[in-house]
């Protein structure tokens, strides 16, 4: 941009040329109305500015049809898809692939009460404990077991491996941390390992004389609060997503089932206060997607299972 | 308004339509007449597939229109020639057909039609600047974000241009 775009020669007489400042364009650019003792060469080029932004005739407002016609369409489907999208929307922030969906899904009931306990005494309604059987290793609705891994080879068996998993489920619910923590030793320890606790107490559970027929846990009024949930019966091997001992706030989270290294952090119903998100056992996983809840520190938000009363006849 | 529109309010919509079409047409017929109607319709289109997805103010919603605008008049100009059109900016001003005749310009009313006629005599660039800062209301740093030049090339641009269309007001004046 040169001098050059104003060809001076063009003009006659340089003399008719109206002088204007910079401040007195800049108005009429940002559409200022000129100052009443402006100048009245300015008139002519603000009439001519006027004129560009007049009122529009009606040739300038054709195709507003076509145009709207786009939106309702595009509107249309947006809305279609979105209904689809909002069913999970709440429960589900971000969407996740299906399986972390369902592990999520049943770490929720988990943590919501006695789905474990009850799902390993195999007493869930078919379709519910087939997913239990596929997130958790829980039995199958057909009262097959789960694949138990060849390594396992329980040390302890029958009645007393039946009071190992009922102890580890009672100090899930109601211990602290290092109950807990005692108690899942105990329990890996006779199971041949972590991962082998889940298989370990299905059997068990079975095999177990059950001291009472009740089919549903009980609720347990002013409960801990705390999340509960079971370690994963496939994690990595290391028992690593054990609670710490003593560890107060610290995050009480189990490792995803399955291991998969992706979290499935869920709300925690009532919580204490602390994270309740359900880390990675390797640590290694995104963030997870989902709102955990900071408690207020409430206790009893959500009835405890009772672990222990909960298995099914048979 | 322009959250209405977005949350699928056709009336809403209609509004913004009808407040940002002459002026997105004014703009296109004078620094693109050739592809002006095409561009425009273009230009809705896609907007309307990007509304939902549009986070902003009043300002910003118009210079998206017409950034949006700008860019699928240079396709639409692509498109039509032989040769590959460069962009705006990059070619010479003597070679933009940028003076549309009064024929082309029939449907607009007097007034807007001889300021559009007076505004594409200018210079390219100068002519586009202050249509964008008249006819779309974008401020000065807008506008160079939106030709991809400085805000100062953009204010000597814009004051040449409105100098030089004071000197044509004043040539015809003292015709008369």
């Amino acid at each position: 941009m040169t001098d050059a775009d104003i060809p001076d020669r063009d003009v006659p007489d340089r003399r008719d040329i109206p002088l204007i400042s910079d401040a007195s364009l800049a108005a009429l650019l940002a559409g200022a109305r000129l100052p009443a003792g402006s100048a009245p060469r300015l008139r002519p080029l603000a009439e001519s500015l006027a004129g560009l932004t007049d009122q529009p005739s009606s040739g300038e407002l054709d195709g507003e049809a076509q145009t709207l016609a786009a939106f309702r369409k595009q509107f249309a489907s947006a809305r279609q898809a979105g209904r689809s999208r909002r069913r999970w929307g709440r429960l589900l922030p971000r969407p996740l692939p299906v399986k972390s969906a369902a592990a999520a899904m049943v770490a929720a009931i988990f943590s919501l009460g006695g789905f474990a306990a009850t799902a390993y005494a195999g007493a869930l309604p078919a379709p519910l404990q087939r997913l239990a059987h596929e997130i958790i290793a829980a039995p199958a609705p057909d009262g097959q077991p789960a694949p138990r891994p060849s390594t396992a080879t329980p040390a302890v068996t029958g009645p007393a491996a039946y009071s190992l998993c009922t102890a580890w489920a009672q100090a899930k619910a109601h211990g602290s941390d290092a109950q807990q923590a005692v108690a899942f030793g105990k329990l890996a320890a006779a199971a041949g390992g972590a991962d082998h606790v889940a298989a370990y107490c299905a059997a068990a559970t079975r095999a177990g004389s059950p001291p009472s027929g009740r089919p549903h846990p009980a609720r347990t009024p002013g409960g801990s609060g705390k999340p509960s949930g079971l370690p994963s019966p496939r994690g990595s091997g290391k028992p690593t997503g054990l609670p710490a001992p003593g560890g107060s706030g610290k995050p009480s989270g189990l490792p995803s089932p399955r291991g998969s290294g992706k979290p499935t952090g869920l709300p925690a119903p009532g919580g204490s206060g602390k994270p309740s998100g359900l880390p990675s056992p390797r640590g290694s996983g995104k963030p997870t997607g989902l709102p955990t809840s900071h408690g207020t520190g409430k206790p009893g938000g959500s009835p405890a299972p009772r672990g222990s009363g909960s298995p099914a006849p048979g | 308004m322009l959250a209405a529109a977005q949350r699928g309010d056709e009336a809403a919509f209609s509004r913004l339509w009808r407040d940002g079409n002459p002026a997105l047409l004014r703009y296109l017929r004078v620094v693109a007449p050739d592809v002006a109607e095409d561009a425009a319709a273009e230009t809705w289109l896609h907007v309307v597939r990007g509304l939902a997805g549009f986070r902003g103010e009043e300002q910003a919603w118009r210079a998206w229109l017409f950034t949006t605008a700008r860019r699928r008049m240079i396709d639409e100009s692509r498109r039509r020639s032989r040769r590959p059109v460069r962009a705006l900016e990059e070619v010479p001003p003597g070679q933009l057909p940028v003076s549309p005749d009064a024929a082309d310009l029939a449907i607009e009313r007097a007034g807007t039609r001889s300021a559009m006629a007076l505004v594409g005599r200018l210079p390219a660039h100068q002519a586009e600047v202050i249509l964008l800062r008249v006819v779309a209301g974008l401020d000065n740093e807008t506008v160079a974000r939106l030709v991809r030049r400085s805000p100062g090339a953009v204010r000597v641009a814009a004051h040449r241009g409105l100098r030089r269309m004071a000197e044509m007001l004043a040539e015809a004046g003292a015709l008369l």
